[in-house]
């Protein structure tokens, strides 16, 4: 085996602009594709971990009530059980932020605008002062009351500038109309579609609109050190909580269920319960970032199967190229092969010897493929694309991300081997029933 | 001792729609240790009856026996495995494999099979065979560095190295200069005296057929001398054969 190694190997040698070329066109489908796993697997973390810096945690708790006439109120009255359950839970949390929000309408000389508005704590939320970028305006100007943060394309929508007064249209917890006025005192970057998911107010001056108390909030949020944490934390929560208060928990059935139920978010379906069930006092339910973007992951796993896709039909193509390289390669060798047979080399020997050049030929473009790909993806998360675009959502500080998991690049591989090994299969086997006698017959 | 026996063998290749009869009905004994030149004109079917000695080719019909052992029946696998334990080649093209340096080539065909003692033994025994070739400055060099004469060396040691029984050489001065002819001549003459090995030689020239002491002429696809030296003709004519439906029998 060790010699038929050799010659294999040694083999790939003797044709090196052929080889480089098999190899060469291997690499590019594996670069491709491993860009887009990159990108893909990125992406996911990327958004997830956007949006937990945008609602400062990768674990929430909501709580609910239920009215008198039966509708879920969301609101937490009191944080000590939450904050019993999270010491209890053993969950290493970063930090610990309560929020409320509120979808509201925005008027201001006559213009209208739909908007999602987050209560937050200005003056106690350091991870919020760190991470709000405002292209207008200074975060200590937000301390005073009834400020407002609105994304840009909100305020050019309304026209409004630093300093104005907007109304802000509401539906308070019970379900009653409510208006204030709010000063626009910060303008931060537009960002496209999740504009709507930056405007900030102050928590007191939003919870009053609310009718709700000074101490009462909506969201707890809890922000770990990682975000491939938040499963395990929330699963660890939901115990502690249990043991001190309701919690919505769903069935095996729900978690994983086939069909389009599958495609819902487990955030949708908690709010579902809230519907269904009927209960007394506070009830939570505990989810993290990525069960409210759980589509983000649909998304991952669609780009995924498509660079599959992508790399079957590059390798349907690339192995017409090895299968018809191959056999132009048996006739080449046929009196070496008449040898080899003469010399004693059974059958199978020389199938083996064609399918390890192969396989070789896979290792090498695989590794070259990934390596491009490495140095690809390095260069491009150098460029810095600025953080004020909707695609910064999709990025890490305005930089592209990638993300190849071993799992993802070694499936690659086993894919590339055996379409490779495939393409080689029959010129291979054409090669070892050749007979020796007619192989050393050969003028070729 | 026998060591190789035909016995009416035919070899007919289909060449188109047409047939041709390569070998017509032939019949010899070869005796181990012979050093035996099978000579004759181009199509006569030296290097046909070669291929069936070599067990790389099967006769239409008739028996081939090879060390005892008739190959008709056969497997592949089997053919191989006695090809590998019985026989040495030796080609007019040298056929050595061109991606490994001399020790390698020489080396091959040993790891073709089941281990056959020590490493160490091994080792030492490729190095005198190389020694013997007068390679030993040459080992680490790939084919196409070599000249003619040093590859027909290396084929030499490679044909030896399994200590095989009977060694098959298709021309094997066919594409050597005259000089080189002869040391190679000289060379497995010597081989064939010390280690006692048979040498089955297809060939016509005239060198061969004159060192060589039993010779099978050929013509047409039969025999038509079998002489071995200081004995007399030990074969049927062509015509006698032609008569009798078979080829010279020893």
């Amino acid at each position: 085996m060790k010699t038929l190694v050799k010659i294999a190997f040694k083999n790939l040698n003797r044709q090196k602009k052929r080889s480089f070329l098999l190899g060469g066109a291997i690499a590019f489908g594996i670069m491709v594709v491993t860009i887009i796993n990159g990108f893909a697997g990125a992406f996911a973390k990327n958004i997830a971990g956007n949006m937990a810096d945008l609602f400062a945690g990768h674990v929430f708790v909501e709580g609910v009530e239920k009215s008198a006439k039966g509708k879920p109120v969301e609101v937490i009255r009191d944080a000590t059980v939450l904050n019993e359950a999270l010491a209890a839970s053993r969950v290493d949390s970063r930090l610990v932020q309560k929020r409320s929000a509120a979808d509201a309408t925005l008027v201001f000389e006559g213009k209208k605008a739909n908007q999602s508005i987050w209560g937050a704590d200005f003056a106690n939320e350091s991870y919020l002062k760190r991470r709000l970028v405002l292209k207008e305006g200074s975060y200590d100007d937000l301390l005073a009351p009834n400020s407002l943060v609105l994304s840009e394309k909100v305020a050019r929508k309304l026209k409004a500038e630093l300093g104005d007064k907007v109304l802000v249209q509401l539906k308070t917890v019970s379900g009653q109309n409510n208006v204030g006025e709010f000063t626009l005192r910060g303008i931060t970057h537009d960002m496209g579609l999740f504009s709507n998911m930056l405007a900030y107010a102050s928590r007191d001056d939003l919870n009053s609109l609310l009718a709700l108390g000074p101490e009462e909030f909506q969201l707890y949020g809890i922000m770990l050190d990682d975000l491939s944490k938040a499963e395990p934390a929330r699963d660890a929560l939901v115990a502690a909580l249990k043991a001190r208060a309701q919690v919505f928990e769903l069935s095996a059935a729900e978690v994983s269920p086939s069909g389009a139920a599958g495609m819902q978010s487990r955030y949708y379906k908690l709010n579902r319960l809230a519907k269904k069930e009927s209960w007394e006092g506070a009830k939570y339910r505990v989810f993290t970032i990525n069960d409210m973007i759980s589509q983000v992951e649909e998304l991952v796993k669609v780009l995924n199967s498509a660079s599959l896709v992508i790399l079957a039909v590059l390798f349907v193509i690339i192995m017409v190229g090895i299968s018809n390289t191959f056999r132009m390669v048996m006739y080449e060798r046929i009196r070496e092969i008449g040898t080899m047979r003469a010399l004693g080399m059974q059958r199978p020997s020389v199938k083996r010897l064609f399918l390890l050049e192969a396989g070789f030929l896979a290792t090498g473009g695989t590794l070259a493929g990934l390596a491009a790909a490495g140095l690809v993806m390095l260069i491009l998360s150098l460029f810095d694309f600025g953080t004020g675009t909707f695609f910064s959502l999709l990025m890490r500080n305005g930089h592209l991300t990638f993300a190849v998991g071993p799992v993802q690049a070694a499936l690659n591989f086993v894919i590339v081997l055996a379409l490779t090994l495939l393409a080689a299969y029959l010129p291979a086997r054409k090669a070892s029933r050749l007979e020796p006698a007619v192989a050393l017959r050969s003028t070729k | 001792m026998v060591i190789v026996e035909l016995s009416d063998v035919r070899k007919v290749y289909p060449l188109g729609k047409v047939e041709v009869e390569a070998v017509k009905g032939v019949s010899f004994a070869i005796e181990k240790g012979d050093f035996i030149s099978i000579a004759g004109p181009s199509g006569s079917g030296k290097t046909t009856i070669l291929n069936m000695i070599g067990c790389v080719d099967r006769p239409t019909s008739g028996i081939v026996t090879i060390a005892g052992t008739p190959t008709k029946d056969l497997k592949d696998k089997d053919l191989t495995t006695l090809r590998h334990d019985t026989l040495g080649f030796i080609f007019q093209t040298f056929n050595l494999v061109p991606v490994l340096n001399v020790r390698e080539n020489v080396e091959f065909p040993l790891l073709l099979g089941k281990e056959r003692g020590s490493k160490k033994e091994r080792e030492e025994w490729i190095d005198y065979l190389i020694e013997e070739v007068g390679l030993t400055q040459w080992a680490k060099h790939r084919p196409n560095e070599l000249s003619g004469g040093q590859r027909q060396r290396v084929a030499i040691a490679r044909a030896l190295v399994g200590k095989p029984q009977i060694v098959l050489a298709d021309e094997p001065t066919a594409n050597l200069d005259s000089k080189t002819g002869e040391q190679i001549l000289e060379l497995m003459k010597k081989i064939n005296r010390e280690m006692e090995t048979t040498f089955i030689f297809s060939t016509h020239d005239a060198r061969i057929v004159n060192i060589a002491d039993h010779v099978i002429r050929l013509q047409d696809g039969l025999v038509v001398e079998n002489v071995r030296k200081g004995e007399d003709a030990i074969a049927a004519t062509a015509a006698e054969a032609a008569e009798a439906g078979q080829g010279g029998r020893s």
